[in-house]
Order: structure tokens, then sequence, then C-alpha cells
């Protein structure tokens, strides 16, 4: 067997993705081909994207071997941990004050717990701290303005490389350089509508 | 000559100490973007796109064009110095350029790379004067069947000539449309997958897309791999070319302008494909070709004429029929319409100043790219000590502070996290997510134009087969699809590829 497990996952996911989009197109009207309704091209797109991972799906069976990377079991394991915790935070969140009720916050907390579950796992080290450091970002500004927001989006970025880790100087140097830059170019240059300081 | 009239009004927009501003701003962004491996066109303009918004629309795409041929320039110094591809566009000008670095004849080949560059520039920024208002003519005599058949066209091509898999890349544009349906349905206001989220009402953010799948994606696969900056060792040497050297690199030049103004203009083409094609062209045509693997000078001067000619010419579709070629033109689109213009053939006429404007700047910008990249090397050799591991967080505090300043609203911080995963999961299962980005930006104007047909055509779908230009776009793009499907082809377009 020649199985190519890459096309395999691709396949499947785009099988995947255009029957949810189906399925959530049975709301829409179709119209006739004449007078399209809101329903008609993404029924047409779906039934195509079915169509083509169909055949990603079946060559996948003949133009391997392209195996997937390794999950060891910690990485599998995190994942899940990482996902369920997540979904926990973001729903146990609002209970903590109305800050974590209004907009976002709630998500923004989940996806944040999420992130940095899995980066106990060596595998997803990078993604984890990288998207963790943006969620961060998201979080801190509204409330705690744009200074703070990004020292907390540098310094949880920074713990992605281990070079880092080993040298917090050079990390603190790099965040008094980029804060510096960032107010010059964004608050004195381009005055975007942002809190700089933080609001009580 | 109304054509000289006009690029006399483009000189003058161009000339205007803004417009001289960001272009030069442009051109310096551009060059440093290309001299670091790591951070390419797509993923700056995506950054600085939420930036253009406060200002004009013509100063605002002047800049963010002179970061696209900037980095043609700048990617090839350490392609040359360093045997380090600043760009994919600079991969070929790797083989013959650093053998030519390791013959002493480093200042040589970078003065081939940018003379062959500003003139392969001049000649296609005249072409895109030339053609751009004939085009238009042409283009507005197109019916909404023979737009969405061109569009359709303009998809197939992009994931024909897309790196890897024809049939994953199909599917990534597919997948581009699908996406650029989520939001207000244009003719009956219906919410379409939306989640009642009201964020979603106007479709998902274009830059959260791009910034998400380019910028931050790029960032975790740039990390991932282990940091190979080796330090210069070479020295540049006189940048004088002997006269051996100026007759070898001449035809090669020319060859080379031709061959990227040709592949820039197809849709899905742009810099990097006509690099590797002038390559190849070089590799079987010129005299020098028994050097190959030697430093042949022509190996350099052909690759880095065409894909800055390539880069130019990549706006003739843009800015005459509103169809990006490539996910740098895709930003593009995407600039225009926050900008409130919607590109297309009445551009010209209704957006002078713009259309002009950035004519004119092009041929500027590549004078100053002339100055900025040969007397000041040494300047762009020190740039490159700037490890990664201090690079990286400026760039994502630049999308974050980016993507949430384009409406005031977290939610784009949120939705740009998510496209950073599918961005790399999407990396790991080696489907390309340019061909995404295109179908994504041009779904909604197909599906507009493809609903106008139908009506038009009292829902007989024989009308795109009809009308003699659609019918034409379609039997091309079978052609295309078809033509890949034959082996012997397919390996052609692999081995350009891998280069």
């Amino acid at each position: 067997m020649k199985l190519n497990a890459k096309d395999i996952a691709a396949g499947t996911f785009l099988i995947l993705l255009a029957a949810v989009g189906l399925w959530l197109n049975q709301d829409h009207s179709l119209g006739t081909a004449r007078r399209m309704g809101p329903g008609y091209m993404p029924m047409l797109v779906f039934w195509i994207q079915m169509g083509l991972g169909g055949i990603v799906l079946l060559y996948a069976f003949f133009n391997g071997p392209d195996p997937l990377e390794k999950w060891t079991g910690i990485e599998t394991g995190t994942l899940a941990l990482g996902v369920i915790a997540g979904t926990i935070a973001w729903k146990v969140a609002p209970v903590f004050g109305e800050f974590f009720a209004s907009t976002y916050n709630a998500i923004g907390v989940g996806m944040l717990v999420g992130f940095l579950v899995i980066c106990f796992a060596a595998g997803w080290r990078l993604i984890g701290y990288i998207c963790a450091a943006m969620c961060v970002f998201a979080l801190l500004l509204e409330k705690g303005g744009l200074m703070l927001a990004l020292v907390g989006t540098i310094v949880v970025s920074a713990l992605a490389e281990p070079e880092h880790r080993q040298r917090p100087l050079g990390v603190l140097g790099m965040t008094i350089f980029l804060l510096a830059l960032c107010w010059w170019i964004f608050i004195k240059q381009l005055d975007i509508r942002v809190a700089v300081w933080p609001q009580f | 000559m109304d054509t000289i009239a006009n690029l006399a009004h483009g000189f003058a927009v161009a000339l205007s100490f803004d417009n001289l501003l960001f272009a030069l701003i442009g051109a310096l962004i551009g060059t440093a973007i290309g001299v670091l491996p790591g951070i390419g066109p797509v993923a700056t303009i995506s950054l600085l796109l939420p930036i253009t918004f406060g200002q004009p629309a013509t100063t605002a795409i002047i800049m963010l064009a002179g970061i696209y041929y900037g980095a043609q320039y700048g990617g090839s110094t350490t392609a040359i110095l360093l045997n380090l591809p600043g760009e994919i566009s600079s991969v070929v000008t790797t083989l013959e350029g650093y053998k030519m670095a390791r013959n002493g004849r480093a200042g040589a080949a970078l003065a081939t790379s940018a003379i062959g560059s500003f003139f392969a520039g001049t000649v296609a920024t005249i072409l895109v004067a030339a053609s751009g208002p004939l085009l238009t003519q042409v283009a507005l005599s197109f019916g909404p069947a023979d737009y969405f058949s061109l569009m359709l066209l303009g998809l197939i091509i992009s994931a024909v000539l897309a790196q890897g898999s024809v049939l994953k890349s199909v599917a990534m544009v597919v997948l581009g449309v699908a996406l650029g349906l989520v939001g207000t349905d244009v003719q009956t206001g219906q919410q379409r997958f939306t989640f009642g989220i009201p964020e979603l009402s106007d479709g998902i953010g274009f830059v959260s897309v791009a910034m998400g799948m380019f910028g931050i994606a790029e960032i975790i696969l740039n990390l991932e791999k282990p940091e190979a900056r080796s330090v210069l060792k070479t020295k540049v040497g006189s940048l004088w070319l002997t006269k051996e050297e100026w007759r070898r690199a001449t035809p090669a030049v020319l060859r080379g302008t031709v061959v990227g103004s040709v592949l820039g203009i197809l849709p899905g083409g742009g810099a990097a494909l006509a690099a590797f094609g002038a390559y190849m062209m070089e590799r079987k045509v010129s005299k020098g070709r028994h050097m190959f693997g030697q430093g042949a000078i022509e190996g350099v001067a052909g690759p880095e004429a065409a894909n800055n000619a390539a880069a130019q010419t990549s706006f003739i579709p843009l800015l005459t029929l509103g169809i990006p070629a490539n996910a740098v033109m895709a930003l593009m689109v995407g600039a225009l319409i926050i900008q409130g213009i919607q590109p297309g053939p009445r551009m010209v006429e209704a957006q002078p100043d713009l259309f002009w404007g950035l004519i004119a700047s092009m041929w500027i910008g590549n004078l100053m790219l002339l100055v900025i990249n040969l007397p000041m090397i040494g300047m762009w050799v020190k740039l490159l000590q700037v490890p990664y591991k201090f690079l990286y967080p400026s760039i994502l505090v630049f999308c974050c502070i980016g993507v949430y300043s384009l409406n005031n609203n977290v939610f784009d911080v949120y939705m740009t996290v998510l496209f950073a995963i599918f961005g790399y999961m999407c990396n790991k299962l080696k489907m390309e997510p340019a061909p995404l980005l295109i179908g994504f930006v041009l779904g909604p104007m197909m599906e507009e134009h493809l609903r106008r047909a139908m009506l038009l055509s009292r829902g007989d779908p024989m009308v795109f087969l009809e009308r003699p230009i659609s019918a034409s776009m379609l039997a091309i793009g079978a052609i295309a699809l078809g033509a890949m499907m034959l082996p012997n082809l397919r390996k052609g377009k692999e081995a350009a590829m891998a280069g």
C-alpha cells in the first residue's frame, strides 16, 4: 500500500467541511437557476468541494507514501486536555465578573487556557505560545491599555524560543525597544484609537 | 497622444511630496523584507493593510506596490552574497549568483541584478501604461457571463500554476470561495453561515485570513526550522561589469524581460514563476549555457530581470479587469475595497489619479531601488545580523495592533488566531494557502456575476457557452486543467518549481 496520510487527512477535512456546509445551508432558500436564492451558490460550492475532497481521498490510496508527523502520546493527550480545559474555562469565565462576561473575553480566556495547556507538549509549544500571546493581547488591550497588552504579548511569545528563556535581559531590552517603537508608530504617527495606559 | 498626457498627469501625481515619500518607504520596507528570509511580501502587505486605512487610496497603493517590487530587488542581495534566497522568486538566483560571488564577482552579480531589474521594470511599466487603457476598453464590453468565466479561468490557472498538487490547489480555491460565502447575501439580505455573530455579517475579515495564514502561521513554521544564518564571507568587490560580462548579460536581460512580462500577466503567475521560467530558458538558449553551474552571468541577469518584470505586469489584470493574478494582488484588491474602490475596468476612468499615478510611481520606485540597492548594499547586509528571535515578536505585535485597529474590535484578533492554526494545518497537509486567498477574494464577485448572468439568460446555463468571450475563457481553462493531467507536463512543472 502506498498510503498518503497527508492527502487522506486533507480529503477527509474537505469532505467533512462540505458536509457541515451543506447541512447549514438547509436554512437558506435555493431559488431557481433563473432567480438564485441565497442558498444556491453555497449548494454548488459545497457539492464541488465534496467531490474534490472525494477525489483527493481516492488518490491518497495510490500516490503515497507521505506519512504525517508522528504524534507522541503527550501531544495527543495535551491536545484533548487543552480542548476540554479551554471549553470549561470559556463556559466558567463569565462567573468571575463583568469583564469576563462582556464581548469576546470569555472565549478569549477559553482559547488562552487551551493554548497554554497544549504548551506542555514539546511539539505544540511554538503554536501554543504564539497563539496564546495573541489571546493575551486581545484580552488586555481594552482594559489594560496598549502598553500592558504589548508587554504581555512579547513576554508570552518569547517563551516560544528557548534562547529567550535563558537570557531574560534580552527579552527586557526587546520589550522596551518594541514599546517605544509601537508608541512612536501607532500612537504618535498614526494615532490609532486605543487606550495607551490601563483604564480603571 | 492621450497616453502621454495621461502619463504626464501620472507623474504629477506620483511626484507629490506624500506619494514620493510613501513610494520610498514602500521601496525601503520591500528591500528590507526581501533581504530578510522568513518574511515575504504577502505577510508584510497584509500587516500594513490596516495602517493604509487612513491614507488616500493612491498613496496607499503606491506604498504597497513599492513593497512588492522592492522585495524582488532585496531578495537577490542575500541570494548572491549568502546563497540564501530572501524570497522564493530569488531561489534560482542563488544557483549562479552565489557561484559568481565565490569567483570574486559578487559586485558584478549584484550590479547585473539591479540594472537588469531596473531595465525590466521600466519596460514592464511602459507595457502596463500601454495595455491598461486598451484592455479596459475590451473589458467594458464584458457581460456578467464573460466576467464569471474570466474569473473561473483566473481561479483555474492560479490553481494549475501553484506549487504542489493541482488537485489540492483546486480544492483550496473552492475552499476559499466557500469561506467567501460567509456574511450577508447581497440580494436578499439574508445572513449566511454567520452563527448569529454580528461581526461576521460583513463576511470573514480579509485581513484576518491573510495575516493568519501568511503572517502568523509563517512565524510558527520559521521557528520550527533551526536558524540557518551564515556570515558574509565573500567580498562584494567592484560593481563594474567587464565588457565581456555586458555582452553576455544584455541579451539575457532582454529575454528575461519578455518571459517575465508574459508570465506576470497570467493568473497565478507572478515573480517566482517568472524567475524559474527565465532560468530554464537561459539554460537552454543562452550562449553561456555551458558555463552554467560555474557562475554564468546569464543565470543571474535573466531571472532577475524576469522577476521584476513580472512583479510589475501582474498589476495589469488587477488594474484593467479587477482580477488578482496572485496572492499579493489579492491583497491589493483588499486594500482597494477597504478604500471604497471597486477594482475593475471602470477604475481607469473613475480613478485616473490612482491608475496613472501608480504607473508613474512604479518607474520612480524602480529608480529609487537602483540607488537604494547598489551604493547602500552594506547596510542591507548588516540587517541580516538581526536574529529571528528578535524579529518574530516584532512581527507578532505589529500583526496584533494592525488587525485590531482595522475595526477596533478584538474579535478580529481571535479570528486571526483561528486562521493561523488553519494555515499551520494546511502547511502540514501540503495544501497551498495562496489559491485559497485568491478564491476568497474572487468568490463573492463570482456569485454576483453568476446570478446576474443566469437572470439575464432566464435560467439557461448555455449562456456561458454561447457568448464567444465566455466560451473561449472556459475552453482555455479546460485545456489548462487537461494539460496538467498529462504526466510529461506535470513533471516539467515540478522540475521548474524545484528549481
